[in-house]
C-alpha cells in the first residue's frame, strides 16, 4: 500500500470533521473522494497531505508516518505531491520559483517536457501566480505536486478551473502515474470525471465518521 | 452619472486610501518631531537653517521626506485604484486639481516645518520639491524578468522565498523604511552632536535613538515578511520543510531588513556627526549588534503572532518592546548592554516551539 490511513480522527475547532476514518490506496490505484460539501473531504486530504494534524489515527506514505518522527516525516512529504483546494501558495512568487522551490525540497529537477507540454507549463513559467486565472495557477501548482514522481499525488479537485484541453492531459498524466506504480488521492465532484480516470470511489458522508 | 457624483467617488477610491498613508506619515512625524524639537529645544528655524547652511544635512531632510512621501503621492498622481472611472465621462481636469491640493495638504507638517522656519521662502522650497516628488511618483519602471532560481537546499529556497516578497509586496513599505531610516541616522546625528557627546557615550546615545525612530521605518516591512511566512506555510508542510528552517528563513529576512535600515541610519548619521571616525566606528559597532540582537527578538514576536487575527497589532508591540529592550539595555548597562541584547534574542528564538 502506498497510503494507509488508519482511525483517523479530525478536528477543527470544536468540531469533529472526520471520526476515525479509515482508508487505503494501493500502488497503480486512482481514488476519487466524493461526498457533499462539508464532509471533510479537503480536510482529509489536508492531513494526509502533512498541512493539518490529526486529533487521533495514524497516515502512512510508502510506509512512512506523515505525522511521525521527524525522519518518518520528511521521507513522508518527499514521497508526495499535494495541490490545495485554492492552489494558493504564495502570490509573488512565479510559477518557476514554485517549482524551483518544491524541485530543491524534493532534490529533483525542474518540470521535464514531457510535463511542461501536457500541462502548458511554459506559458505561466514567468507569470507571478496572484496575477493567474484560476485555471493557470492551478497548472502551475499541478506542475509542482508533478515533480520528482512522488509516490503519493493527494489532489483537491484538480479539474476545477481546468479547460477541456488541459482536463484530457491531467487524465492522461494521472494514469501514466499510476501506470508507474504512482499512487492518487483526488476530491472531485465530477463524477463523469472520476469515471474516466477509471477511479475507485471513497465516499464521505454529510456527518463525520466514514469508514470505506 | 454626474461630474460631481465621478468626483466624489475618485475621491474616496483615490483620496481615501492616500489620507489613511498620510495619517500615518503624521503620526510619525509628531514622533519623530518631539524627539527632535522636544528635549533639544531645537526650533524649526534652527533645523531649516542648519540644512540649508550644511549640504548633508539638506540631503538627509530632502531624501527622507521624499521617499516617506513618495508612496501617498503615488497613490494619488497614478490613481490606479480609480482606473475603470476612466471608461466613464467625468471630469480629469477637476480630478487632477483635486490630487494636486491633496498633495500639498498631506504635507502639511513638512510645509510647517519649513514655513515656520524659513516663512515664504521655505513654502517655496517645499513647493519646488514637491515638483520632483510628483515627477518621480509618475514614473513607472520597468524591471527585466527576473532569473529562474536554482535552489539546491530547503533554507536557501525558504530564503529566497522571503526576499521576493521584499522585493515584491514591500515596495512601499521600503521606500518609506528607506525614508525614516535615514531620518532615524540624521536624528542620532543630530543627539550626538548637540550634546557634543562622543565616543562610547555617543554610541550609546546615537544607538538608542536610532532604535526607536526605527521602529516606524520597519513595521510595514516586517509585516510583508510575516504575511510570506505566513502562505508558504502550507507549502513548506507538504514539502517536509522543518520548522527551524522556516523560523531561521524567517530571522535571517529580518536580520537583512535590521541590517540595512541600520547601515542606511550610519551614512546619515555620519553625514550630520562630521570627520569623527573613532565615534563613528563604535556607533557602526553597537548599532549593527543591537540590529542582530532586535532582529532576534522580533522574529519571536512575530512567529508568536502568526496564527493570531491581530498580528498586525502584535507586530507594532513587538517592534516596540524590542526597541525599548535595546534603550534599557544600554541605558542602564552602557556597551556591555550589547551583550544582553545579543543574549536576549538568541533566549527568545530559542523558545520558539518545534
Amino acid at each position: 500500500m502506498i497510503l494507509v490511513v488508519d482511525r483517523l480522527t479530525v478536528k477543527r475547532g470544536v468540531r469533529t470533521v472526520l471520526d476515525e476514518l479509515s482508508l487505503e490506496v494501493a500502488a497503480g490505484e486512482i481514488v476519487g473522494v466524493v461526498g457533499p460539501n462539508g464532509c471533510g473531504k479537503s480536510t482529509l486530504l489536508t492531513s494526509v497531505a502533512g498541512v493539518l494534524a490529526p486529533r487521533d489515527g495514524r497516515i502512512t506514505i510508502d510506509g512512512a508516518s506523515v505525522w511521525g518522527a521527524r525522519g518518518d516525516r520528511t521521507r513522508a512529504r518527499r514521497a508526495l505531491g499535494y495541490v490545495p483546494e485554492g492552489a494558493d501558495p504564495p502570490g509573488f512568487l512565479r510559477a518557476a520559483e514554485l517549482w524551483a522551490l518544491c524541485a530543491a525540497s524534493r532534490g529533483c529537477e525542474p518540470p521535464t517536457e514531457k510535463l511542461r507540454a501536457a500541462l502548458g507549463l511554459d506559458e505561466v513559467a514567468d507569470l507571478a501566480l496572484d496575477r493567474m486565472s484560476l485555471g493557470q495557477r492551478r497548472r502551475a501548482c499541478l506542475g509542482a505536486a508533478l515533480l520528482g514522481a512522488p509516490k503519493l499525488l493527494v489532489l483537491d479537485e484538480p479539474d476545477n478551473g481546468l479547460d477541456v484541453l488541459r482536463l484530457g492531459a491531467l487524465v492522461r498524466l494521472l494514469k501514466d502515474h499510476a501506470a508507474a506504480g504512482g499512487a492518487t488521492l483526488l476530491a472531485s465532484h465530477d463524477a463523469a470525471w472520476l469515471d474516466e480516470l477509471a477511479a475507485r470511489r471513497a465516499e464521505l458522508g454529510s456527518d463525520t465518521t466514514r469508514t470505506t | 452619472m454626474g461630474v460631481n457624483r465621478w468626483l466624489s467617488v475618485w475621491s474616496r477610491a483615490v483620496i481615501g486610501p492616500a489620507s489613511r498613508r498620510a495619517a500615518g506619515v503624521w503620526v510619525g512625524a509628531v514622533i519623530v518631531g518631539a524627539v527632535i524639537f522636544g528635549p533639544t529645544g531645537l526650533q524649526p528655524a534652527d533645523l531649516t537653517g542648519l540644512a540649508l547652511h550644511v549640504p548633508a544635512v539638506a540631503v538627509v531632510l530632502g531624501m527622507t521626506w521624499l521617499l516617506v512621501f513618495l508612496p501617498i503621492a503615488r497613490l494619488i498622481v497614478r490613481a490606479d485604484a480609480a482606473a475603470y472611472l476612466r471608461s466613464l465621462p467625468g471630469s480629469p481636469g477637476k480630478a487632477a486639481l483635486l490630487g494636486g491640493l491633496a498633495i500639498l495638504a498631506f504635507q502639511f507638517p513638512w510645509l510647517l516645518v519649513w514655513t515656520l522656519g524659513e516663512g515664504a521662502r521655505g513654502a517655496a522650497l517645499v513647493a519646488g520639491w514637491t515638483i520632483v516628488i510628483v515627477l518621480l511618483a509618475r514614473w513607472r519602471p520597468i524591471f527585466a524578468a527576473p532569473r529562474t532560481p536554482r535552489w539546491t537546499r530547503d533554507g536557501q529556497a525558504m530564503r529566497g522565498v522571503h526576499v521576493r516578497a521584499l522585493r515584491r509586496r514591500a515596495g512601499d513599505a521600503l521606500l518609506r523604511g528607506t525614508g525614516l531610516a535615514l531620518l532615524a541616522g540624521g536624528t542620532a546625528g543630530l543627539f550626538v552632536r548637540n550634546n557634543g557627546v562622543v565616543g562610547a557615550d555617543a554610541a550609546v546615545l546615537g544607538t538608542c535613538v536610532i532604535a526607536i525612530v526605527l521602529v516606524p521605518a520597519q513595521v510595514g516591512v516586517l509585516l510583508v515578511l510575516i504575511e510570506s511566512h505566513r502562505q508558504s506555510s502550507w507549502l513548506a508542510a507538504s514539502l517536509g520543510i522543518g520548522r527551524g528552517t522556516r523560523v531561521v528563513s524567517l530571522a535571517f529576512a529580518i536580520a537583512l531588513v535590521h541590517l540595512a535600515a541600520t547601515a542606511l541610519a550610519l551614512m546619515a548619521a555620519a553625514l550630520v556627526i562630521g570627520p569623527d571616525p573613532a565615534t563613528f566606528g563604535l556607533l557602526a559597532l553597537t548599532s549593527l549588534v543591537a540590529a542582530i540582537g532586535s532582529a532576534l527578538g522580533e522574529t519571536r514576536a512575530l512567529l508568536g503572532a502568526e496564527h493570531l487575527e491581530s498580528v498586525a497589532s502584535r507586530t507594532v508591540s513587538g517592534a516596540v518592546v524590542v526597541a525599548a529592550v535595546v534603550v534599557l539595555a544600554l541605558g542602564t548597562l552602557g556597551m556591555p548592554g550589547l551583550l544582553a541584547i545579543l543574549t536576549s534574542g538568541i533566549l527568545a528564538l530559542a523558545s520558539v516551539k518545534p
